[in-house]
């Protein structure tokens, strides 16, 4: 699992949606994230970690590449906006074809 | 689990069940452009919601209910949420 910076996320999770236009899916996980960066201690041994409250991580994967990133407060309003403007290209993209195969073919549903 | 037919009724108890178990709740978003088709799963590993849809209105009610618990996960008070 990579995890990369919010800009490079969403590079990477555009190139995910152009691989997988074929075949596949892309999977995106969110979930709310609480700063650990090592596993839960056994017991008896002390946990080291400052818990955050104000981030979440964002995880995602085509079944075969998978990456992440860490969102917080100031920027989760941006990433929501640029990680479904990917999603409406890649979506959109396929309506406005067949939108255009019906117009060619003189479809009388339009 | 099965698939929620309405809309309404899947944000409403993907909303309560985050506001149970805020640090259990993962939300994902499965999409296949293949199929055309977007779904949506919210679960605490013991409770699955799930809505698939293949309408452009639906995504964006996908969109804002994603943003809305994006938004109670990096915030630090925890509040009840509108319906929408």
């Amino acid at each position: 699992m990579v995890l990369l910076e919010n800009d490079s996320f969403l590079t990477e999770l555009t190139r995910l949606f152009q691989k997988c236009r074929t075949s596949g899916s892309v999977a995106i996980t969110l979930k709310k994230y609480d700063g650990r960066t090592k596993p839960v201690p056994r017991k008896g041994h002390p946990v080291n970690y400052e818990p955050a409250d104000n981030k979440c991580l964002l995880r995602a994967s085509d079944g075969k590449k998978k990456i992440s990133t860490v969102v917080n407060l100031q920027h989760h309003v941006a990433m929501k906006l640029l990680m479904f403007s990917a999603l409406h290209y890649n979506y959109f993209l396929v309506m406005q074809l067949v939108h255009l195969y019906l117009v060619i073919k003189g479809c009388p549903l339009l | 689990m099965p698939y929620y037919q309405t809309w309404e009724e899947f944000a409403r108890a993907a909303e309560k069940l985050y506001l149970t178990a805020p640090m259990k709740v993962r939300v994902v978003l499965k999409y296949r452009h293949c199929d055309g088709n977007l779904r949506i799963k919210v679960t605490d590993d013991a409770v699955c919601l799930q809505y698939k849809t293949d309408q452009a209105q639906d995504v964006k009610k996908i969109e804002k209910l994603h943003g809305k618990l994006m938004r109670l996960m990096v915030s630090k008070e925890s509040g009840a949420m509108d319906t929408d």
